[in-house]
């Protein structure tokens, strides 16, 4: 009955059980989290150089490019060019902010019901307590993990949009020959 | 004696007085004579009658002491054989005593087995699911384990297949009627479902055994899902079917039903706890109003941007276009310009970015006060151990799990705070890139019409 495709599905949901219902906030966070890093990753390949072109074809159609107002509006493009490199960039950094406090709260919903069990059976019975310090260890972990993994991505991404905006800036010349 | 007292009187009067003596001397004196004489004739008679009565009064006595006397013996003689017979008894009690105990001899340390295994089949049978169905077992299993008659073959038998039934009903599912008490006390007649001698449910609900071996449903019962599993497999007729066991044989599910539900969770928070919930319910408000806001003056601005020539003053791009265009006739200095452009910017910024360091506050502050919930509750409960002492687990571990309840809370509060904020962030400077841009492209369009 146990076909092979579904093996990591089966682990993955007993890993699920095995940490609460917190651990299901915590797998969301992740899932949304490396869909926007991903997402971040295929913009900075494949959409951003297109989003460069446009614009700097834009910018050198232009009848002059040394003016006072010509300046300004090259101000607004590359504000623009911006503000699409750092579209999703502060929900990953929330997400990544978010990951350990859920792990917390895990912790300590899992806490409470190992004191739960405590105060009912009166006595720190361990088999009977197992249930709570999984459900208090494993989301703490799991919410660890998840943040520092987006925390790579996130410090790159951030340098990236730093130097592509020193880049694109000066690839944007105010000279009237295209550069 | 009375005629001595009266001659000694004569004596002293005829000594007082010798003159009326010598008058009355003769018939005096022969008076007193015969005075004396019939005194003591009658003194004798009187004697006489003493001695004849105490005479008599000896004899009676003497008759007495002869009755008493035959009373004793016959009493003695009585004490003799009331005696003989007792010692007669007591030797034939002996006798039978030792009969007895010839006569038991390996039966008594039978019996003695027979009523430690019904006392222990009585504690078992006592919270076995089985008794409920049978409630007849427990009367018997008392009778056997207090000993106070030998029991007979046929509860002997009884015993051995109540042993019997408990092993082959452990292992099997049944229907059957039986009272069950509900939450309010009242008993009703239902259809019970046994698994085994773990779970009992009727009508989708989780019953347990009370002292008195009655089929008392949870007051509080596991979750829905739980329920319609009970549910479904009361229903199913035949085949196979999944079903909620309790190893411990009720001890979980009582667990289950002593454990606070969330809103009785969050009343163990206490005064921080709802705090703590003002204080997010109040960041919500704030952030939905504020998102609400943005969402409608972005709308509004898009508008406005495909309509450069007709400046409306509901959103920030018209009262910019607005005032962009009222110094038309001003000044041509670039510089200028842009200083007013930016400063009409300004302006509109800070409707745009409201609420969000109010919002940076309640996610900051959430989560101390969740601390200083804990610790508060923690000094409680140490201080209650200080009182009573660490002899009772149940009592800490009570308070630190009520302590926990307000971090719970401040972390609960804080995330969706940080979520919406980080949202209206993003929103926020969405629209401030679009008036800089806006505004960037009117004073180039205007320098260069201008120009042209």
């Amino acid at each position: 009955m146990t076909e092979w495709w579904l093996e990591p599905y089966r682990s993955l949901t007993s890993f699920l059980d095995t940490g609460g219902w917190v651990l299901n906030w915590i797998f969301a966070a992740a899932v949304v989290l490396w869909m926007l890093i991903l997402e971040r990753l295929w913009f900075f390949w494949r959409v951003l150089p297109r989003v460069e072109g446009r614009v700097r074809s834009h910018w050198f159609q232009r009848p002059e490019r040394r003016s006072f107002g010509a300046r300004r509006v090259r101000g607004a493009l590359l504000g623009r060019v911006n503000l699409l490199m750092n579209q999703t960039l502060p929900t990953i950094q929330v997400l990544i902010a978010i990951c350990p406090l859920l792990g917390l709260l895990g912790t300590v919903t899992g806490m409470i019901e190992v004191f739960d069990v405590m105060a009912v059976k009166g006595t720190a019975d361990a088999r009977a307590m197992a249930a709570g310090v999984s459900r208090a260890t494993v989301p703490t972990m799991a919410g660890m993990v998840v943040g520092l993994s987006g925390l790579f991505f996130i410090n790159r991404f951030q340098s990236r949009v730093r130097v592509e905006a020193e880049r694109f800036g000066d690839t944007l010349s105010v000279s009237e020959q295209p550069a | 004696m009375n005629g001595r007292i009266g001659i000694g009187m004569m004596v002293v009067a005829l000594l007082a007085t010798p003159a009326q003596a010598q008058t009355a001397s003769v018939e005096g004196l022969d008076a007193l004579l015969r005075e004396v004489q019939s005194a003591a004739a009658e003194g004798r008679t009187l004697n006489r009658e003493r001695e004849a009565r105490f005479l008599r009064d000896k004899n009676e006595q003497a008759a007495m002491l002869r009755e008493a006397e035959a009373d004793k013996r016959k009493a003695d003689a009585r004490i003799a054989t009331v005696r003989q017979r007792f010692e007669a008894q007591q030797r034939e009690v002996q006798a039978l005593k030792t009969q007895l105990r010839d006569n038991v001899g390996e039966l008594d340390q039978m019996y003695a087995g027979i009523r430690q295994a019904a006392g222990d089949l009585r504690a078992l049978a006592a919270d076995s699911l089985i008794t409920a169905q049978n409630p007849t077992r427990l009367e018997l299993l008392d009778q056997l384990a207090s000993g106070r008659e030998l029991p007979g073959i046929p509860e002997l038998e009884q015993l051995w297949v109540t042993l019997l039934e408990q092993m082959t009903e452990s292992g099997r599912s049944v229907r059957f009627e039986a009272p069950i008490v509900n939450a309010e006390g009242l008993s009703r007649t239902a259809e019970v479902v046994r698994v085994g001698t773990f779970t009992a449910f009727a009508d989708g609900e989780y019953l347990v055994l009370d002292e008195q071996a009655r089929l008392v449903a949870l007051p509080r019962q596991p979750s829905r899902s739980l329920r319609g599993l009970a549910a479904d497999f009361s229903e199913t007729q035949q085949g196979a079917a999944p079903v909620l066991i309790d190893p411990s044989r009720g001890a979980l599910l009582s667990v289950e039903a002593d454990k606070p539900d969330l809103l009785e969770r969050v009343q163990q928070g206490g005064a921080v706890g709802y705090v703590i919930l003002v204080l997010g319910l109040i960041g919500v408000l704030i952030a939905v109003g504020q998102l609400l806001y943005l969402i409608r003056t972005g709308s509004r601005m898009r508008r406005q941007a495909g309509q450069l020539d007709q400046p409306r003053q509901d959103n920030p791009l018209g009262r910019v276009l607005a005032t962009f265009r009222d110094d038309a006739g001003g000044d041509d200095d670039p510089e200028l310009l842009e200083l007013r452009l930016s400063e009409a910017v300004l302006r509109e910024t800070p409707s745009i970015e409201r609420a969000q360091s109010i919002l940076k506050l309640f996610a900051a502050v959430a989560p101390l006060l969740g601390l200083l919930g804990t610790v508060t509750g923690m000094i409680a409960t140490f201080q209650a151990i200080t009182v009573f002492g660490t002899g009772d687990p149940k009592l800490m571990a009570g308070g630190i799990s009520q302590a926990l309840v307000t971090t719970v809370l401040g972390l609960v509060v804080a995330i969706p705070l940080l979520f919406v904020n980080s949202l209206l962030n993003g929103r926020s400077r969405v629209l401030i890139q679009v008036l800089d841009e806006q505004s960037a492209v009117l004073l180039a369009q205007r320098l260069e019409g201008r120009r042209d």
